[in-house]
């Protein structure tokens, strides 16, 4: 049975505020409404401040940038820049084109950008000088690649094109419900639907200063930090360094925060261990969610006048599935659906459908197979909801590690690096808390025949000098914190596959 | 504010206690443990490690990034020349 929640966001805003939150079919038309409303509100300040009628003029001019690097509507072009003016840019200018913006991560190796030149049928690369060394390998291999300077500028303007809703918008990374790194495209409807999700559950919504320090190539810092700011008329200053965060607040004195779950406990143990609000007095409310919240953070933060709302999403989804308007109340919840959303439960696993759903995974067939049935994207959570309609998340199905910084890590992936050890026979890679701190660990099956060639006599300290040489040149969120050596195999399949869940701390 | 290397490990002790939570036991703990896989620090521990030395020393970390450091010995070396400079 299908279930809907038309409504149920109505009573936490006014009337008034509810009349402003209209749909728009595109990021161009939204854009361009904001432009229009709140021309001499501040958009964006970084390094510099830009009106939303300056950043206007400056995306216009990207845009020509782009036209005479031989950009199309309908095109994919990759973004490679960390966060910046020059990312939100590059962003408006490709989805105002009526082009698709695909987001790659600014930790990408240069091999792997290559790849996703190929996989995403790339036309262009917008890529950010400090990157350059990113895209070494894509130039070599293709000489002819357009390769566009983010910090590029031309001297006229091109106008926005007329964008339809269905028409795609952006193609952001996902583990999905697999654990394998994969391309979700989103149209502009399900963009726009996920911002305009973003309004609902809170008094003050227009007119904010949000502070933006999750990656804009993460679906919650792009459509619930960047543009949910903008199509509220909102000021979004980008910390371009998480250390410096809490010394932009004081200065930028945000009303809003959007938080991954670590984000929000380190500022409350900083809180404490310096003895004052490391957020300041003007923090209203603290939008967190892309990991699991802890209910205590709920209560914790109400202790400083701060209204913390846990919620739960998927880049699928084009972030917000639901939010949590009843935090106080229900703090072990992440709320309520939002509007536009049909859901049901099977087996205990959310299926959604819904205009805010993605289009498919890029050039996956077999991953889109495994992902919906029936026309029902099956979300790989378990999930209860009570009779009120509030939703709680009890399990996961897929094979994804959620850290609580929200990063998104396919445990799969992070083997594969292991793999290239020859003493390593299998290994599995996993998430385990420990002193309420999360540890990624790694269980070793040694190659005890490799070994022996080699004459090793301290079988474990060559392994886990080994593992920490491949350790150190991951990215700091793949970091493994903890070796464990096997001494017997892992729990298999009777097709030899190594089960996730009666393994590690999934053990059942 | 000039500090001796004690001085530095003694604050140091704090910051990184805080860090791992009550249950971790820092006397565990030599200058050469690495970061990750001894201390078991992930992003966010170091990040806050980070922030917490900047607070507490006075000090700006330089754009060498944490990653750049191993072991505690690493920090230690970094901050007793910083804050001796």
């Amino acid at each position: 049975m299908a279930f809907t929640n038309p409504n149920v966001f109505d009573k936490y805003t006014d009337a008034k505020t509810l009349e402003k939150i209209v749909d728009y079919a595109s990021v161009a038309k939204m854009w361009q409404k904001s432009v229009e409303q709140y021309p001499n509100n501040l958009a964006l300040s970084c390094e510099r401040q830009l009106t939303y009628a300056q950043l206007d003029l400056e995306v216009a001019l990207f845009r020509t940038v782009l036209v005479q690097s031989g950009v199309k509507k309908g095109d994919n072009v990759g973004i490679l820049a960390p966060n910046s003016i020059e990312f939100v840019k590059a962003f408006l200018a490709v989805t105002t084109l009526g082009a698709v913006a695909v987001l790659l991560p600014a930790h990408l190796d240069q091999h792997t950008v290559y790849g996703c030149s190929l996989k995403f049928s790339l036309k262009s690369l917008i890529v950010s000088p400090a990157l350059n060394s990113s895209v070494e390998f894509l130039s070599k291999q293709r000489p002819d690649f357009n390769i566009i300077n983010a910090e590029q500028r031309a001297d006229n303007s091109t106008p926005a094109a007329e964008v339809e809703g269905g028409a795609p918008c952006t193609v952001i990374f996902t583990g999905g419900t697999t654990g394998r790194s994969k391309g979700a495209l989103l149209s502009n409807q399900a963009v726009m639907r996920g911002v305009k999700n973003g309004c609902y559950g809170y008094k003050e919504v227009f007119e904010q200063r949000y502070l933006l320090v999750l990656p804009l190539t993460h679906v919650f810092g792009l459509i619930r930090n960047l543009l949910t700011a903008f199509y509220t008329g909102s000021a979004l200053h980008i910390c371009r360094n998480p250390k410096d965060m809490f010394k932009e607040i004081a200065i930028f004195k945000p009303t809003i925060l959007v938080l991954v779950p670590a984000l929000a406990e380190l500022a409350l143990n900083l809180s404490k261990q310096f003895g004052k609000n490391m957020l300041g007095n003007d923090v209203k409310y603290v939008i967190c969610g892309a990991a699991m919240v802890a209910p205590y953070l709920v209560k914790e933060y109400l202790n400083f006048g701060i209204l913390l709302f846990p919620g739960y999403g998927l880049t699928e989804s084009s972030n917000l599935v639901s939010g949590n308007p009843e935090a106080v109340n229900k703090p072990s919840s992440v709320g309520l659906i939002y509007p536009g959303m049909e859901y049901t439960v099977v087996d205990g696993e959310l299926w959604l459908k819904g205009i805010n759903m993605m289009d498919c995974y890029v050039g996956e067939p077999e991953e889109n197979a495994i992902a919906y049935q029936d026309g029902w994207f099956k979300t790989g959570d378990l999930v209860k909801i009570d009779e009120e309609g509030f939703l709680y998340i009890t399990g996961r199905k897929k094979e994804i590690i959620v850290l609580p910084s929200g990063e998104n890590i396919s445990p799969a992936e992070i083997e594969n690096y292991f793999y290239e050890i020859d003493c390593i026979q299998d290994c599995l890679v996993y998430d385990s808390i420990e002193n309420g701190a999360s540890v990624l660990t790694i269980e070793v099956l040694p190659r005890l025949a490799v070994l022996k060639a080699k004459g090793i006599e301290n079988a474990d300290e060559y392994i886990k000098e080994e593992v920490q040489r491949v350790n150190k040149n991951l990215p700091s969120f793949m970091k493994i914190n903890k070796i464990i050596i096997r001494t017997t195999d892992f729990i298999r399949s009777p097709s030899m596959k190594i089960v996730r869940n009666q393994n590690g701390t999934n053990k059942k | 504010m000039a500090l001796t290397r004690n001085e530095i490990i003694e604050k140091l002790k704090e910051v990184i206690q805080l860090a791992l939570g009550d249950k971790a036991n820092i006397e565990e703990y030599t200058e050469n443990s690495n970061l990750i896989t001894d201390l078991g620090l992930n992003s966010v521990g170091i990040l806050y490690i980070v922030i917490a030395i900047e607070e507490f020393f006075s000090i700006e970390f330089d754009d060498v990034g944490f990653g750049d450091f191993q072991t505690v010995k690493d920090v230690i070396d970094y901050i007793y020349n910083k804050v001796n400079a």
